[in-house]
């Protein structure tokens, strides 16, 4: 049975692990009890020997597995990388707020690992019968991973899809498919350019943030970003008061 | 789940705890998110974030970076201030009946002053003094490395706070003893100790043929940090009469105990509440457990037999 009980630890299994792409994995992880997850929240992964808990976004959730997307970058991925079907795993979550689910035309952009979550806002969406466009942006056709279903893909080196920047595309992609919100999850440069031209375009916009975290629960305050708020800047968490935010609320560096 | 743990009463010189664990500022919030996780009223006590006169913004950029064994932090005591305190977050711990420690952070002395006459009005029960803050008065020095300025700090706060007073020390000092020593004669009531070392991360990046640094610069807290404070604490412990709260990388029942032998009447756990929310709880089950097994029958035994 699938409940919403709030934050959690949870020992949990490794349920399969796969290589998805040339450095992307996929891991499906079997937890003891299965919760509801929003599109945009994340979990907390405990790295064995290492202080902070290392965040990731969910890519999807079927019968309540939680399945995440990363690539190798350090200790924390390694040691997930080397994890193996049936060991043990020990996660905290779902943390964070999730995209709104609305019943409007929606544009999803996916920069890199971004595609994770909007891979899994993309199912969500489809449920309550939004009409939605997913589309992705990889360095090449190798990056891709094999478990991700965009409808659009643009490549930097033209091997796969249309050749450059997802960003070069935005503008076109919003004039042929007029969406009335855009979601978008990728690098913060990727993120600041999408937020300016859904502003230009007078659409809304909702991203997800990444910034290095020790609690993951807003107790910390190590993550914090500043955003605009009647008129002030204040600081807000990317983990307890984001990840998702509003793409015109956020103050870039 | 309920934990009936007399045999962990925890008495410091006035303050009466349910057991002897604590958990450190700055890695508890004011403690409502943990609820989430475990029955927070289990825990001797909380200590909560550093709380000052006016909210605080806290620092810019990047505030924490993970390092071998531990972490740095730069947050720059980001609190909502003593007033918002008092309104949002005390009626909740008393409601959930959380025994906790109030942290006041000051940049100048009628800060402290200021705060200490606030906590007593408003009849809170103990506070805890983080005296490693920079006195803008003094070319910035901080309150807790020069012995004649703790001395005054303390003596001044001791004036207008009449419950248990906690000061918490820093160890980047020379002498950790004279600095304990200025505390409990300027009358306070515990030190706690200590506060995270001074640190620096610099992640070095080659892209392009460039560098690109990521650099923190702050206190240095989690299991690296040990040694350094049961040295500390143990130093305090030949000097200090009044009772030493050991803080400083504890995980572990076998840390709890090795503090309790280097003098510790209490401890604080701190990083790894980010790491494992649940330590706190854990580590009173497993004391409780490890007294049962062992014969202890008061935390008193245990410890006089672990400094013997």
């Amino acid at each position: 049975m699938i409940t919403d009980t709030g934050k959690k630890i949870y020992k949990a299994h490794v349920k399969r692990i796969e290589k998805v792409s040339k450095s992307t994995y996929f891991i499906e992880i079997e937890p003891r009890e299965k919760q509801e997850i929003k599109a945009g929240q994340f979990i907390s992964v405990y790295c064995d020997g290492l202080t902070l808990r290392r965040p990731f976004s969910v890519f999807s959730n079927n019968n309540g597995n939680i399945g995440i997307l990363f690539k190798e970058r350090g200790k924390g991925t390694a040691y997930i990388k080397s994890l193996k079907e049936g060991n043990d795993i020990d996660i905290i979550g779902p943390l964070g707020k999730g995209f709104s689910i609305k019943p409007q035309k929606a544009l999803l952009i996916g920069a890199g690992i971004g595609i994770a979550p909007m891979a899994f806002l993309k199912e969500k969406l489809d449920k309550i019968g939004a009409e939605s466009l997913l589309a992705a942006g990889f360095l090449n056709k190798d990056e891709i991973p094999s478990n991700v279903y965009p409808q659009k893909i643009y490549t930097d080196d033209g091997s796969y899809g249309e050749k450059g920047s997802i960003l070069n595309y935005l503008g076109l992609l919003i004039n042929e498919f007029k969406p009335e919100i855009i979601y978008a999850c990728g690098p913060q440069i990727v993120l600041k350019s999408v937020s300016r031209i859904a502003q230009e375009y007078n659409i809304q916009c909702e991203i997800a943030m990444e910034k290095v975290m020790a609690c993951g629960i807003g107790v910390c305050r190590g993550c914090v970003i500043d955003i605009k708020k009647d008129g002030k800047v204040v600081n807000a968490t990317v983990c307890k008061d984001g990840p998702v935010f509003n793409g015109n609320e956020v103050v870039w560096q | 789940m309920a934990v009936i743990i007399d045999k962990l009463y925890t008495e410091l010189n006035g303050l009466s705890l349910k057991n002897p664990i604590i958990t450190a500022s700055g890695t508890y919030g004011y403690c409502d998110e943990y609820n989430d996780f475990i029955d927070v009223s289990n825990i001797g006590a909380i200590v909560t974030k550093a709380i000052s006169l006016n909210p605080r913004a806290g620092n810019k950029h990047l505030r924490i970076a993970e390092t071998k064994a531990g972490m740095i932090n730069s947050i720059g005591l980001e609190n909502i201030g003593i007033e918002k305190f008092l309104e949002t977050k005390v009626p909740l711990l008393n409601k959930k009946n959380i025994n906790y420690i109030v942290n006041i952070a000051g940049s100048t002395l009628e800060e402290y002053v200021c705060l200490a006459k606030i906590c007593n009005d408003n009849n809170i029960k103990a506070v805890e003094m983080n005296v490693s803050c920079p006195n803008v008065k003094s070319g910035c020095l901080e309150f807790g490395t020069d012995e004649d300025s703790l001395y005054n700090l303390v003596s001044e706060v001791r004036k207008e706070y009449k419950g248990y007073l906690i000061v918490k020390l820093t160890p980047n000092v020379t002498s950790i003893e004279q600095i304990g020593l200025a505390a409990e004669k300027a009358g306070a009531d515990a030190v706690s100790a200590i506060n995270t070392l001074k640190g620096l991360s610099i992640k070095i990046n080659r892209v392009n043929g460039k560098y690109q640094k990521t650099i923190v610069q702050g206190g240095y807290s989690g299991a690296g940090i040990k040694p350094v404070a049961l040295s500390n604490v143990n130093r305090l412990y030949k000097v200090l009469s009044i009772p030493i709260i050991g803080i400083g990388g504890i995980e572990t029942l076998e840390d709890v105990l090795e503090f309790f032998a280097a003098g510790a009447q209490a401890v604080q756990i701190g990083t790894i509440n980010f790491t494992h929310p649940d330590t706190a709880q854990k580590l009173i089950i497993e004391l409780e457990n490890y007294m049962d097994y062992n014969g202890f029958k008061n935390l008193d035994e245990l410890k006089r037999e672990l400094r013997a």
